[in-house]
Protein backbone atom coordinates (compact mmCIF):
# COMPACT_ATOMS: atom_id res chain seq x y z
CA UNK A 1 0.00 0.00 0.00
CA UNK A 2 2.88 2.47 1.24
CA UNK A 3 5.03 1.27 -2.15
CA UNK A 4 1.79 2.01 -4.43
CA UNK A 5 1.20 5.67 -2.67
CA UNK A 6 4.76 6.62 -3.12
CA UNK A 7 4.90 5.40 -6.57
CA UNK A 8 1.44 8.08 -7.42
CA UNK A 9 3.09 10.58 -6.04
CA UNK A 10 6.54 10.72 -7.47
CA UNK A 11 4.55 10.03 -10.87
CA UNK A 12 2.41 12.92 -10.30
CA UNK A 13 5.64 14.92 -9.17
CA UNK A 14 7.44 14.05 -12.12
CA UNK A 15 4.09 15.16 -14.74
CA UNK A 16 4.26 18.51 -12.42
CA UNK A 17 8.27 18.97 -12.97
CA UNK A 18 8.08 18.34 -16.73
CA UNK A 19 5.53 20.91 -17.21
CA UNK A 20 7.07 23.37 -14.90
CA UNK A 21 10.06 22.69 -17.40
CA UNK A 22 8.39 23.07 -20.46
CA UNK A 23 6.77 26.12 -19.50
CA UNK A 24 9.92 28.34 -18.52
CA UNK A 25 12.51 27.03 -20.65
CA UNK A 26 12.08 28.55 -24.06
CA UNK A 27 13.19 25.56 -26.11
CA UNK A 28 10.22 24.95 -28.14
CA UNK A 29 11.21 26.03 -31.26
CA UNK A 30 15.17 25.26 -32.61
CA UNK A 31 16.70 27.09 -35.34
CA UNK A 32 20.08 25.90 -36.40
CA UNK A 33 21.28 27.56 -39.38
CA UNK A 34 24.71 26.69 -40.63
CA UNK A 35 27.57 29.58 -39.51
CA UNK A 36 25.45 31.45 -37.24
CA UNK A 37 24.33 30.82 -33.68
CA UNK A 38 21.69 28.34 -32.64
CA UNK A 39 18.52 30.35 -32.00
CA UNK A 40 16.15 28.80 -29.16
CA UNK A 41 12.42 30.58 -29.34
CA UNK A 42 9.16 30.17 -27.82
CA UNK A 43 7.28 30.50 -25.21
CA UNK A 44 8.51 33.70 -24.14
CA UNK A 45 11.89 34.80 -25.63
CA UNK A 46 13.85 33.74 -28.11
CA UNK A 47 17.57 33.97 -27.19
CA UNK A 48 20.78 32.99 -29.48
CA UNK A 49 23.73 34.79 -26.97
CA UNK A 50 21.01 37.56 -26.36
CA UNK A 51 17.27 36.67 -25.23
CA UNK A 52 14.38 39.10 -27.30
CA UNK A 53 10.84 39.07 -25.96
CA UNK A 54 9.15 37.01 -28.27
CA UNK A 55 6.80 39.45 -30.76
CA UNK A 56 3.60 38.46 -29.21
CA UNK A 57 2.00 41.79 -29.15
CA UNK A 58 1.27 43.79 -32.25
CA UNK A 59 -0.07 41.22 -34.59
CA UNK A 60 -3.35 39.16 -34.63
CA UNK A 61 -1.82 36.10 -34.65
CA UNK A 62 -0.28 36.50 -31.22
CA UNK A 63 -3.60 35.44 -30.07
CA UNK A 64 -2.35 31.62 -30.81
CA UNK A 65 0.51 32.43 -29.04
CA UNK A 66 -0.99 33.66 -25.67
CA UNK A 67 -3.11 30.69 -25.83
CA UNK A 68 -0.69 28.45 -25.51
CA UNK A 69 0.92 30.61 -22.81
CA UNK A 70 -2.42 30.51 -21.16
CA UNK A 71 -3.39 27.36 -21.17
CA UNK A 72 0.34 25.73 -20.22
CA UNK A 73 0.47 27.99 -16.89
CA UNK A 74 -3.18 26.97 -16.39
CA UNK A 75 -1.85 23.24 -16.66
CA UNK A 76 1.37 23.93 -14.53
CA UNK A 77 -1.28 25.40 -11.96
CA UNK A 78 -4.21 22.84 -12.13
CA UNK A 79 -1.31 20.07 -11.60
CA UNK A 80 0.34 22.07 -8.25
CA UNK A 81 -3.18 22.29 -7.06
CA UNK A 82 -4.40 18.61 -7.40
CA UNK A 83 -1.09 17.46 -5.92
CA UNK A 84 -2.57 19.87 -2.45
CA UNK A 85 -5.76 18.26 -3.11
CA UNK A 86 -4.64 14.58 -3.17
CA UNK A 87 -2.43 15.14 -0.06
CA UNK A 88 -5.93 16.89 1.74
CA UNK A 89 -7.97 13.91 0.24
CA UNK A 90 -5.57 11.49 1.72
CA UNK A 91 -6.51 12.62 5.07
CA UNK A 92 -10.27 13.75 4.79
CA UNK A 93 -11.29 10.85 2.67
CA UNK A 94 -13.47 8.04 4.17
CA UNK A 95 -11.94 4.67 3.72
CA UNK A 96 -13.27 2.98 0.46
CA UNK A 97 -14.42 6.41 -1.50
CA UNK A 98 -12.41 7.60 -4.70
CA UNK A 99 -10.08 10.29 -5.25
CA UNK A 100 -12.62 12.34 -7.12
CA UNK A 101 -11.63 15.97 -6.38
CA UNK A 102 -7.89 14.97 -7.31
CA UNK A 103 -8.46 13.01 -10.85
CA UNK A 104 -11.32 15.88 -12.22
CA UNK A 105 -8.29 18.50 -11.16
CA UNK A 106 -5.93 16.13 -12.68
CA UNK A 107 -7.69 15.54 -15.93
CA UNK A 108 -8.32 18.77 -16.45
CA UNK A 109 -4.47 19.45 -16.41
CA UNK A 110 -4.44 16.94 -19.35
CA UNK A 111 -6.39 18.71 -21.60
CA UNK A 112 -4.74 22.01 -20.69
CA UNK A 113 -1.56 20.44 -21.99
CA UNK A 114 -2.94 18.83 -24.86
CA UNK A 115 -4.48 22.18 -26.07
CA UNK A 116 -1.48 24.05 -25.83
CA UNK A 117 0.78 21.73 -27.55
CA UNK A 118 -1.64 20.93 -30.20
CA UNK A 119 -2.32 24.64 -31.10
CA UNK A 120 1.34 25.10 -31.11
CA UNK A 121 1.60 22.20 -33.51
CA UNK A 122 -1.02 23.64 -35.81
CA UNK A 123 -0.59 27.31 -35.55
CA UNK A 124 2.97 28.02 -35.18
CA UNK A 125 4.01 29.33 -38.58
CA UNK A 126 1.52 32.02 -37.82
CA UNK A 127 3.42 33.79 -35.08
CA UNK A 128 6.57 33.07 -36.20
CA UNK A 129 9.02 35.63 -37.45
CA UNK A 130 10.51 35.69 -41.28
CA UNK A 131 13.69 34.35 -39.57
CA UNK A 132 12.27 31.88 -37.16
CA UNK A 133 10.60 29.87 -39.97
CA UNK A 134 13.01 27.26 -40.59
CA UNK A 135 13.77 24.94 -37.62
CA UNK A 136 13.03 21.92 -35.32
CA UNK A 137 10.95 21.30 -32.63
CA UNK A 138 12.66 21.40 -29.45
CA UNK A 139 13.13 19.70 -25.99
CA UNK A 140 10.44 21.60 -23.90
CA UNK A 141 8.16 20.56 -27.32
CA UNK A 142 8.85 17.48 -26.65
CA UNK A 143 8.34 17.50 -22.77
CA UNK A 144 4.96 19.28 -23.26
CA UNK A 145 4.09 16.57 -25.48
CA UNK A 146 4.80 13.85 -22.86
CA UNK A 147 3.90 15.41 -19.73
CA UNK A 148 -0.23 15.41 -21.43
CA UNK A 149 0.04 11.19 -21.50
CA UNK A 150 1.61 11.44 -17.63
CA UNK A 151 -1.15 13.89 -16.51
CA UNK A 152 -3.75 11.40 -17.92
CA UNK A 153 -2.33 8.53 -16.81
CA UNK A 154 -2.18 9.98 -12.91
CA UNK A 155 -5.77 11.43 -13.69
CA UNK A 156 -6.94 8.01 -14.50
CA UNK A 157 -5.21 6.72 -11.53
CA UNK A 158 -6.77 8.66 -9.25
CA UNK A 159 -10.25 7.19 -10.64
CA UNK A 160 -9.36 4.44 -9.96
CA UNK A 161 -7.58 4.45 -6.79
CA UNK A 162 -9.82 3.85 -3.30
CA UNK A 163 -8.62 4.84 0.08
CA UNK A 164 -7.53 2.07 2.00
CA UNK A 165 -5.85 2.17 5.49
CA UNK B 1 48.74 51.56 15.84
CA UNK B 2 44.97 53.11 17.01
CA UNK B 3 45.47 56.45 15.20
CA UNK B 4 46.95 54.86 11.90
CA UNK B 5 43.81 52.22 12.18
CA UNK B 6 41.94 55.30 11.69
CA UNK B 7 43.75 57.38 9.62
CA UNK B 8 43.89 54.42 7.51
CA UNK B 9 39.79 53.84 6.88
CA UNK B 10 39.14 57.62 6.78
CA UNK B 11 41.45 57.73 4.21
CA UNK B 12 39.83 54.75 2.47
CA UNK B 13 36.04 55.73 3.09
CA UNK B 14 37.52 59.19 0.68
CA UNK B 15 38.75 57.20 -1.43
CA UNK B 16 36.01 55.02 -2.30
CA UNK B 17 33.77 57.68 -3.38
CA UNK B 18 35.64 59.20 -5.46
CA UNK B 19 35.56 56.02 -7.79
CA UNK B 20 32.77 56.29 -10.31
CA UNK B 21 29.79 53.44 -10.46
CA UNK B 22 28.33 53.01 -14.04
CA UNK B 23 24.72 54.94 -14.48
CA UNK B 24 22.15 53.09 -15.37
CA UNK B 25 19.39 54.27 -17.84
CA UNK B 26 15.64 52.90 -17.73
CA UNK B 27 13.64 52.87 -20.70
CA UNK B 28 10.68 51.27 -22.33
CA UNK B 29 11.14 48.15 -24.39
CA UNK B 30 8.23 48.80 -26.82
CA UNK B 31 5.81 51.41 -27.02
CA UNK B 32 2.08 51.03 -28.64
CA UNK B 33 0.79 53.99 -30.31
CA UNK B 34 -2.38 54.94 -32.64
CA UNK B 35 -1.88 57.43 -35.52
CA UNK B 36 -2.02 60.65 -35.24
CA UNK B 37 -1.70 60.79 -31.27
CA UNK B 38 0.95 61.36 -28.84
CA UNK B 39 3.19 58.87 -27.49
CA UNK B 40 5.02 59.94 -24.30
CA UNK B 41 8.50 58.09 -24.44
CA UNK B 42 10.00 58.06 -20.61
CA UNK B 43 13.47 58.02 -19.55
CA UNK B 44 14.72 57.44 -16.01
CA UNK B 45 18.62 56.85 -14.58
CA UNK B 46 19.71 55.37 -11.56
CA UNK B 47 23.14 56.73 -10.55
CA UNK B 48 24.83 56.53 -6.66
CA UNK B 49 25.21 60.13 -6.91
CA UNK B 50 23.14 62.75 -6.45
CA UNK B 51 21.61 64.57 -9.29
CA UNK B 52 24.10 67.14 -10.42
CA UNK B 53 23.13 70.34 -11.84
CA UNK B 54 25.47 69.27 -15.34
CA UNK B 55 22.82 66.16 -15.88
CA UNK B 56 22.25 65.49 -19.92
CA UNK B 57 19.88 63.86 -21.71
CA UNK B 58 19.88 63.16 -25.20
CA UNK B 59 16.91 61.45 -27.32
CA UNK B 60 18.62 59.96 -30.83
CA UNK B 61 16.11 58.54 -33.73
CA UNK B 62 17.16 55.52 -35.91
CA UNK B 63 13.92 54.89 -38.18
CA UNK B 64 13.24 51.05 -38.69
CA UNK B 65 15.71 49.53 -41.70
CA UNK B 66 18.60 52.22 -41.49
CA UNK B 67 21.86 52.37 -39.62
CA UNK B 68 21.96 55.70 -39.14
CA UNK B 69 20.80 57.77 -36.19
CA UNK B 70 19.99 61.59 -35.88
CA UNK B 71 20.08 63.55 -32.98
CA UNK B 72 16.31 65.03 -31.98
CA UNK B 73 16.38 66.36 -28.42
CA UNK B 74 19.22 67.34 -25.48
CA UNK B 75 18.73 68.46 -22.12
CA UNK B 76 21.92 70.27 -20.66
CA UNK B 77 22.46 73.19 -18.41
CA UNK B 78 18.97 73.71 -17.55
CA UNK B 79 17.71 73.79 -21.32
CA UNK B 80 15.91 71.43 -23.54
CA UNK B 81 16.55 71.64 -26.93
CA UNK B 82 14.12 70.11 -29.20
CA UNK B 83 14.40 69.31 -32.70
CA UNK B 84 13.87 72.28 -35.44
CA UNK B 85 14.84 70.82 -38.75
CA UNK B 86 14.75 67.16 -38.55
CA UNK B 87 11.79 65.10 -39.02
CA UNK B 88 10.75 65.87 -35.90
CA UNK B 89 10.59 69.41 -36.10
CA UNK B 90 7.94 71.09 -33.93
CA UNK B 91 6.69 67.83 -32.36
CA UNK B 92 8.91 67.38 -29.44
CA UNK B 93 8.31 68.73 -25.77
CA UNK B 94 10.28 67.75 -23.20
CA UNK B 95 7.97 66.75 -20.23
CA UNK B 96 10.64 65.20 -17.81
CA UNK B 97 11.60 66.60 -14.74
CA UNK B 98 15.74 66.49 -14.52
CA UNK B 99 15.28 67.12 -10.67
CA UNK B 100 13.67 63.71 -10.28
CA UNK B 101 15.62 61.99 -12.96
CA UNK B 102 13.41 61.73 -15.47
CA UNK B 103 14.10 62.86 -18.97
CA UNK B 104 10.91 61.87 -21.07
CA UNK B 105 9.97 63.34 -24.00
CA UNK B 106 6.66 63.71 -25.63
CA UNK B 107 6.12 63.07 -29.60
CA UNK B 108 2.96 64.45 -31.32
CA UNK B 109 0.65 63.62 -33.90
CA UNK B 110 2.64 60.27 -35.12
CA UNK B 111 3.04 58.88 -38.49
CA UNK B 112 3.91 55.49 -40.15
CA UNK B 113 7.28 57.19 -40.90
CA UNK B 114 7.77 57.44 -36.78
CA UNK B 115 8.18 53.95 -37.00
CA UNK B 116 11.99 53.47 -35.75
CA UNK B 117 14.13 53.01 -32.36
CA UNK B 118 14.40 55.77 -29.83
CA UNK B 119 17.60 55.46 -27.40
CA UNK B 120 18.13 57.75 -24.49
CA UNK B 121 21.43 58.29 -22.97
CA UNK B 122 21.94 60.15 -19.53
CA UNK B 123 24.68 61.53 -18.18
CA UNK B 124 25.27 62.08 -14.38
CA UNK B 125 28.43 64.14 -13.74
CA UNK B 126 30.80 62.46 -12.79
CA UNK B 127 28.87 59.10 -13.38
CA UNK B 128 29.24 59.22 -17.39
CA UNK B 129 29.90 55.76 -18.14
CA UNK B 130 26.54 53.79 -19.02
CA UNK B 131 24.77 52.45 -21.40
CA UNK B 132 22.24 54.28 -23.54
CA UNK B 133 18.89 52.35 -23.32
CA UNK B 134 16.26 52.00 -26.57
CA UNK B 135 12.69 51.73 -26.69
CA UNK B 136 11.09 50.47 -29.38
CA UNK B 137 8.28 52.74 -31.48
CA UNK B 138 5.41 50.92 -33.31
CA UNK B 139 2.53 53.08 -34.97
CA UNK B 140 -0.62 51.51 -35.58
CA UNK B 141 -4.10 51.76 -37.35
CA UNK B 142 -5.93 50.26 -35.05
CA UNK B 143 -4.87 49.61 -31.39
CA UNK B 144 -3.52 45.72 -31.20
CA UNK B 145 -3.79 43.30 -28.91
CA UNK B 146 -1.35 44.28 -26.16
CA UNK B 147 1.16 41.45 -24.75
CA UNK B 148 -0.20 39.30 -21.91
CA UNK B 149 -4.18 40.44 -22.19
CA UNK B 150 -5.53 37.31 -23.62
CA UNK B 151 -3.23 34.97 -21.71
CA UNK B 152 -4.18 36.73 -18.27
CA UNK B 153 -7.85 36.48 -18.99
CA UNK B 154 -7.37 32.91 -20.13
CA UNK B 155 -6.22 32.39 -16.89
CA UNK B 156 -8.09 34.26 -14.86
CA UNK B 157 -11.69 33.27 -16.51
CA UNK B 158 -10.79 28.98 -16.52
CA UNK B 159 -9.58 29.69 -12.53
CA UNK B 160 -12.85 31.84 -11.55
CA UNK B 161 -15.12 29.35 -13.52
CA UNK B 162 -13.61 26.52 -11.37
CA UNK B 163 -13.70 28.31 -8.14
CA UNK B 164 -17.10 28.74 -8.60
CA UNK B 165 -17.87 25.57 -9.83
CA UNK B 166 -16.37 24.05 -6.39
CA UNK B 167 -18.31 27.01 -4.17
CA UNK B 168 -21.56 26.41 -5.99
CA UNK B 169 -20.83 22.57 -5.14
CA UNK B 170 -20.43 22.76 -1.57
CA UNK B 171 -23.40 25.28 -1.03
CA UNK B 172 -25.22 22.97 -2.80
CA UNK B 173 -23.92 20.17 -0.76
CA UNK B 174 -24.72 22.36 2.18
CA UNK B 175 -27.86 23.67 1.48
CA UNK B 176 -28.87 20.15 0.28
CA UNK B 177 -28.17 18.94 4.13
CA UNK B 178 -29.85 21.31 5.64
CA UNK B 179 -32.82 20.86 3.97
CA UNK B 180 -32.92 17.54 4.59
CA UNK B 181 -31.78 17.83 8.15
CA UNK B 182 -34.50 20.04 8.86
CA UNK B 183 -37.26 17.94 7.43
CA UNK B 184 -36.07 14.91 8.95
CA UNK B 185 -35.93 17.23 12.44
CA UNK B 186 -40.17 18.01 11.78
CA UNK B 187 -40.65 14.38 10.91
CA UNK B 188 -38.64 13.07 14.11
CA UNK B 189 -39.78 15.61 16.53
CA UNK B 190 -43.53 14.68 15.23
CA UNK B 191 -42.41 10.66 15.78
CA UNK B 192 -40.95 11.68 18.96
CA UNK B 193 -43.51 12.78 20.41
CA UNK B 194 -46.12 10.19 19.15
CA UNK B 195 -43.58 8.14 20.43
CA UNK B 196 -44.07 9.52 24.28
CA UNK B 197 -47.50 10.15 23.75
CA UNK B 198 -47.94 6.40 22.62
CA UNK B 199 -45.62 5.58 25.68
CA UNK B 200 -47.56 7.49 27.73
Amino acid sequence: MLIILAFIILFHLAAAILLFVATIHNAWWVVSQAGRDVIYADLWYSCNSTCFPVENSHTVDAAYLQTIQATMILATILCCVSFFVFILQLFKLQQGERFLFTAIIQLLAALCVMIAASVYTAQKNSFHLANLREGTYGSSYILAWISFPMTLMSGLMYLVLRKRK
Amino acid sequence: MLTFVALASVLLLGIVPEQTEAISIYTGWERHALLGSDVRLSCSFFSWRGTSDDVTFSWTYRPDGSRDSISIFHYTSGQAYVDNKGPFRDRVEFVGNPGKRDGSILIKNLDYNDNGTFTCDAKNPPDIVGRPSSVRLLVFETVPIQAGVITGAIIGVVLGLLVLIVVIYYLMRFLVARRVFSLSVSKQGKKKREGTQARQ
